[in-house]
């Protein structure tokens, strides 16, 4: 069945990207995502005030909801209903992979040889990725965007993500993340205004079982456009008030 | 005559760069300074946690209009409060090429990107004519690269007046522009050259120049976010928020 699906799928891949002068797969230029309203919640969720709704990005899992174990599904709904304003994002702190490629802020993706680069709006934030470096740095060190190598895998960029330090959080629901996580993101070129994007969730410290986020970025054409700064200061405290102006006073209050 | 100098200055210098496929100068690695510019770029004696240190400006002094020279005093004063790299703010150019952070260079034949260790700073350099955006004002500008000969020429305007060129005061306006100039000159060293304009602040153009050395020992550039490092030591950065006289109640954990 698995090869049957691998022969259809190369079978009606007929998109060809654009190469780089070294022969890879060209993905650079600008790129928005679209991810709906993941930035606030990747699970299926109603629309609420500010909120849009909308069904997740998660592609494998039966109900569309993160597999969590009870006891980390019990943290979970303690900082969503409690620490709602603790998301480090709102704090301008590096959101973390993959939730910086779901931001609602675009990125640049440039291709020096030997790397993937991405320049994101969204807190000045960027990534460097190599495609020779062969080891992650060593486990003890924990980066909150954590440690990604890359490898060209026909025409989809592989990365492979560990050395997490466990702060960030998928969205602002809660949904927390350990220094055990490792994510495999894949960039497929589909057309060329499209890429499709994967991000495999693997940590089994709190999940049943691995999960995977998917959706489409978009090729920004708009001409001359560039990035602008986004010079959001780490230590932002506006989330807390914003949080607590908008209904959840009692529970932010206390 | 033109010519001959630039044969000249080639022949003395006896060192040719490596080359991207392209033909364009290779300055990709992880590079940092050695010196204590982040603190003074003029001479400076040792003070309490700041190393000694030579100056980097050419001729020693900056040429401040008088009462700019007074803001810069009044700045020194209150340096250890007042300078935006104290408060994790984005350290601007030329500064964040002498902080004491690595930071690495890449290159693709249309643009140079350089990315700052310190708060995850990152700089595009399109080196293709680019319409800039009008009335731009940010911390770290504009900028515009071009190759010369062995060097790379990054033309920076746009930014706001809020960053600092040191930790003791040197300070400009948002007329700022920086024209900068970076040389690989040895298989392990940049000669890097900023030319300081800012009329509202100085009677002329002033020069910094410095190299900056290969760091062989790093895989990659580390992370090194300012704000959430303090609070994690306990000594959380308060500036002008109004929490900061009662204390904060949220936090990043």
């Amino acid at each position: 069945m698995r090869t049957a699906a691998l022969i259809l799928f190369l079978l009606f891949q007929t998109y060809s990207p654009a190469r780089t002068p070294d022969g890879k797969p060209n993905l650079q230029g600008y790129w928005n995502n679209a991810a709906g309203s993941a930035p606030w919640d990747i699970e299926p969720h109603p629309a609420a005030f500010q909120i849009p709704g909308g069904d997740g990005i998660i592609v494998d899992t039966p109900d569309k909801k993160i597999p969590y174990k009870p006891e980390a599904l019990l943290k979970r709904n303690d900082l969503r209903e409690n620490h709602e304003f603790d998301d480090p994002q709102g704090h301008c702190a590096p959101s973390g992979i993959p939730r910086q490629t779901y931001t609602p802020f675009g990125f640049q993706i440039l291709q020096p040889r030997g790397n993937v680069v991405i320049l994101y709006e969204a807190e000045h934030a960027y990534r460097v990725i190599s495609t020779e470096r062969t080891q992650h740095l060593p486990g003890s060190m924990k980066l909150w965007q954590g440690d990604s190598i890359g490898r060209w895998e026909g025409n989809t960029l592989v990365v492979d993500t560990t050395n997490f330090n466990g702060r960030t959080w998928f969205d602002m629901m809660g949904n927390f993340t350990t220094d055990s996580l490792h994510v495999v993101e894949r960039y497929t070129p589909v057309d060329a205004n499209t890429i499709q994007y994967e991000g495999r969730i693997e940590d089994p410290t709190i999940y049943t079982r691995p999960w995977t986020v998917r959706f489409p970025l978009r090729r920004n054409t708009q001409a001359g456009y560039y990035i602008l700064e986004f010079a959001c200061h780490e230590g932002e405290r506006d989330l807390q008030h914003y949080t607590e102006d908008t209904g959840n006073t009692e529970k932010t209050k206390k | 005559m033109k010519a001959l100098l630039f044969l000249i200055a080639l022949l003395a210098q006896g060192y040719s760069p490596p080359r991207t496929p392209e033909g364009q100068p290779d300055l990709q690695g992880i590079w940092q300074v050695r010196n204590t510019a982040n603190w003074d770029i003029q001479d400076h004696a040792a003070s309490h946690r700041i190393p000694a240190g030579l100056g980097v400006v050419e001729g020693g002094e900056i040429p401040y209009r008088p009462e700019a020279l007074a803001k810069k005093k009044e700045n020194f004063a209150k340096r250890l409060t007042d300078d935006p790299v104290e408060k994790c703010y984005l350290a601007g150019v030329p500064r964040t090429m002498y902080l004491p952070y690595p930071f690495q260079i890449l290159q693709t034949p249309d643009a140079v990107m350089i990315m700052s260790e310190y708060v995850h700073t990152w700089r595009f350099i399109p080196t293709t004519p680019l319409p800039r955006y009008d009335g731009y004002e940010s911390w770290m500008g504009d900028s515009r690269g071009r190759w010369e000969g062995n060097t790379l020429v990054v033309e920076t305007v746009g930014f706001n007046d809020q960053t600092w060129f040191d930790q003791s005061g040197n300070f400009h306006s948002d007329a700022l522009k920086v024209v900068e100039r970076f040389t690989r000159t040895a298989p392990d060293a940049i000669i890097y050259e900023a030319t300081i304009e800012d009329p509202k602040v100085f009677t002329r153009p002033w020069k910094m120049r410095m190299p900056f050395y290969l760091r062989t020992d790093l895989p990659r550039v580390l992370e090194a976010e300012c704000y959430l490092d303090a609070e994690d030591a306990g000594r959380p950065i308060r500036g002008t928020h109004p929490e900061d006289r009662g204390g904060a109640k949220g936090n990043v954990r």
